[in-house]
């Protein structure tokens, strides 16, 4: 499987008694944008920081690139690039000197050094801030500093430990941007850990852990396919006829106020009530399956933020 | 494989440039002792030619000491504002970051005593060529000895508020059982053992040697100094006790460098720097 860049094959990784990763298994492809999503505690970023060599696994088979992570630790962290969860930047330095000490740990050709930061820092727009003390820098702006220094290596793989919390709407949109804009022009692939929905939906693979367990991993469109339905809220005060036919076709609904609300697993469905009822249908609302209902659907509760 | 070290030290230089607060203190601490304990053991040190010089090459090596073995208060810095994890995933081995470590830490403990050597030149100490040399080589061998069992130590504790303790659980016995401040003719007998274990005994004695161009005295002279050491018949002269300190400093070095290859800094509570 040469296209898979990652692989884990029955991954368990204990802390003493407490099982904090239960033999999982999972591949991410070349070039794509992978996520695991779960709530704080399902073992993402142990999982995380296994795949990047600091932490030693219990038991399992964990490669990047054909690389074992605990055997080839060398040969693994010179193709990623890593984006912890919390800042790991030396607030003294610049911007500038924070790049070239890890252009120095990861023996980027010296000719090549000055080069590098020039694109990294251009491409997530902090030119400008090159010898500004990382410590002078907003919270937004450090994030940017280390996607790019997680760049400037030219890895093969970025990891993205919870790459947007703490940031605000607009700075998240814009990190959003950078790796999306990464993957395309690069083809790197990210793997990435969040607990926000909206963000995992952009991704093209997911994973939803909890409990240390992969308990549902696909593209987020068939994970919604799969455990969700479209909601369809018609207002009506001729509700009869629309029962009738609800019941008919056994498509499950149920009455709210004035509301009738529709789960349809078809869009055919929901096609063929329109242009039956148009006449009397007063409002109506289509709501689609988020990964939050697929979160519920699994394991039965609310993504503890 | 240079490469990374060069750049670990680079960095901790450019940071205590930086550091003005940290730079200030250090040397405010030195030249704190070098005047209070000028004036207090003035008294107590009889019998020597030069007392003041005697003093002084003993607050030299001190802060050496004393700078080298807190230097790796830096490495628990890195921890808690987590970029010990930027160092730790890089592709580069545990050994050169020790060793990139326990350099700088010696390099900035030894500028900061050619600090102090130059304020003594102006308070009578005398220095040619070769004995400068000397000093400053002697400087090196303490600034590694030390630097190495600070990294050791910080290795161990893993935190700051706990190495701090023991930094000065340990300094302050060696410090005042060298021979540095209270001579080692005034130390009572029952802490004597102590004193002979000491690695800062032999380099504190090596160092006035040194500096105080000892080196026509008879064995029995030294002695008497507190410049060699008579253990129950076994004269330790300066040249032995170098030896013995450069044996110490490569135990503690090879410890230091293991033990902190071995360290998993991972599960170290760390303040979450939260991006804000």
């Amino acid at each position: 499987m040469s296209d898979n860049i990652i692989e884990v094959k029955n991954f368990t990784k204990k802390f003493g008694e407490f099982t904090a990763v239960d033999n999982i298994s999972f591949n991410v492809e070349q070039g794509t944008i992978f996520a695991f999503l779960g709530p704080n505690g399902a073992g993402k970023s142990t999982t995380i920081n296994t795949l990047c060599t600091i932490q030693d696994k219990t038991l399992g088979e964990l490669r990047i690139n054909g690389n074992d992570v605990t055997k080839q630790k060398d040969k693994v962290r010179n193709e990623i690039g890593i984006v912890f969860q919390e800042t790991t930047l030396d607030g003294k330095l610049t911007v500038e000197e924070n790049l070239k000490l890890h252009c120095d740990f990861y023996h980027v050709p010296h000719n090549d050094v000055m080069g590098r930061i020039d694109f990294v820092l251009e491409l997530v727009d902090i030119e400008n801030w090159r010898k500004a003390p990382v410590d002078s820098l907003s919270g937004g702006m450090k994030r940017r500093v280390e996607i790019a220094r997680g760049l400037v290596h030219f890895p093969k793989v970025l990891f993205l430990d919870e790459p947007t919390t703490g940031l605000d709407p607009q700075t998240r949109a814009n990190v959003w941007d950078y790796i999306q804009r990464l993957q395309k022009e690069k083809n790197i692939t990210i793997f990435l850990t969040t607990h926000y929905m909206e963000e995992a939906e952009i991704c093209n693979k997911v994973a939803i852990i909890d409990h240390g367990r992969i308990v549902a991993h696909d593209t987020p469109h068939n994970l919604k396919k799969k455990y969700t339905n479209t909601t369809v809220k018609i207002k009506t005060s001729h509700r009869n006829g629309l029962i009738e036919y609800l019941g008919k076709y056994s498509i499950r609904y149920i009455q709210e106020a004035e509301l009738v609300v529709i789960f349809a697993t078809k869009v055919e469905d929901i096609l063929e009530i329109i242009s039956l009822f148009k006449e009397i249908i007063e409002d109506i609302e289509i709501n689609n399956g988020t990964l939050n209902d697929v979160f519920l659907a699994i394991t039965g509760k609310e993504i503890r933020a | 494989m240079i490469r990374p070290i060069k750049a670990i030290v680079v960095r901790n230089l450019i940071k205590l440039a930086r550091d003005k607060m940290r730079l200030f203190f250090t040397l405010f601490m030195s030249a704190m002792f070098l005047f209070i304990f000028s004036f207090v053991t003035k008294s107590m040190v009889t019998g020597l030619q030069n007392p003041m010089s005697y003093l002084i090459s003993g607050i030299i090596i001190m802060t050496v000491f004393q700078t080298s073995l807190n230097n790796s208060m830096n490495i628990l810095e890195d921890i808690s504002t987590g970029f010990m994890k930027e160092i730790l995933v890089a592709p580069i081995k545990r050994w050169q970051i020790a060793i990139g470590q326990v350099l700088s830490s010696a390099l900035i403990a030894v500028f900061q005593g050619l600090i102090i050597v130059i304020a003594g030149l102006f308070m009578g100490l005398s220095l040619d060529f070769i004995h400068a040399v000397l000093m400053i080589i002697i400087m090196c061998i303490v600034g590694l000895t030390f630097s190495s069992l600070g990294l050791l130590l910080a290795s161990i504790t893993k935190e700051s508020t706990k190495f701090q303790l023991l930094i000065s659980i340990i300094a302050i016995p060696l410090t005042f059982l060298s021979g540095a401040y209270i001579p080692v003719m005034a130390i009572p007998g029952i802490l004597s053992w102590i004193v002979y274990l000491n690695p800062l005994t032999y380099t504190t004695a090596l160092f006035r040697y040194v500096t105080l161009h000892m080196d026509t005295l008879s064995n029995e002279t030294l002695v008497k100094t507190g410049v060699a050491f008579n253990i129950n018949g076994f004269i330790i002269t300066p040249f032995l006790g170098a030896l013995l300190v450069i044996f110490m400093g490569i135990v503690f070095f090879v410890w230091c460098v293991k033990r902190f290859s071995n360290a998993d800094f991972t599960r170290v509570k760390i303040f979450k720097h939260r991006h804000r």
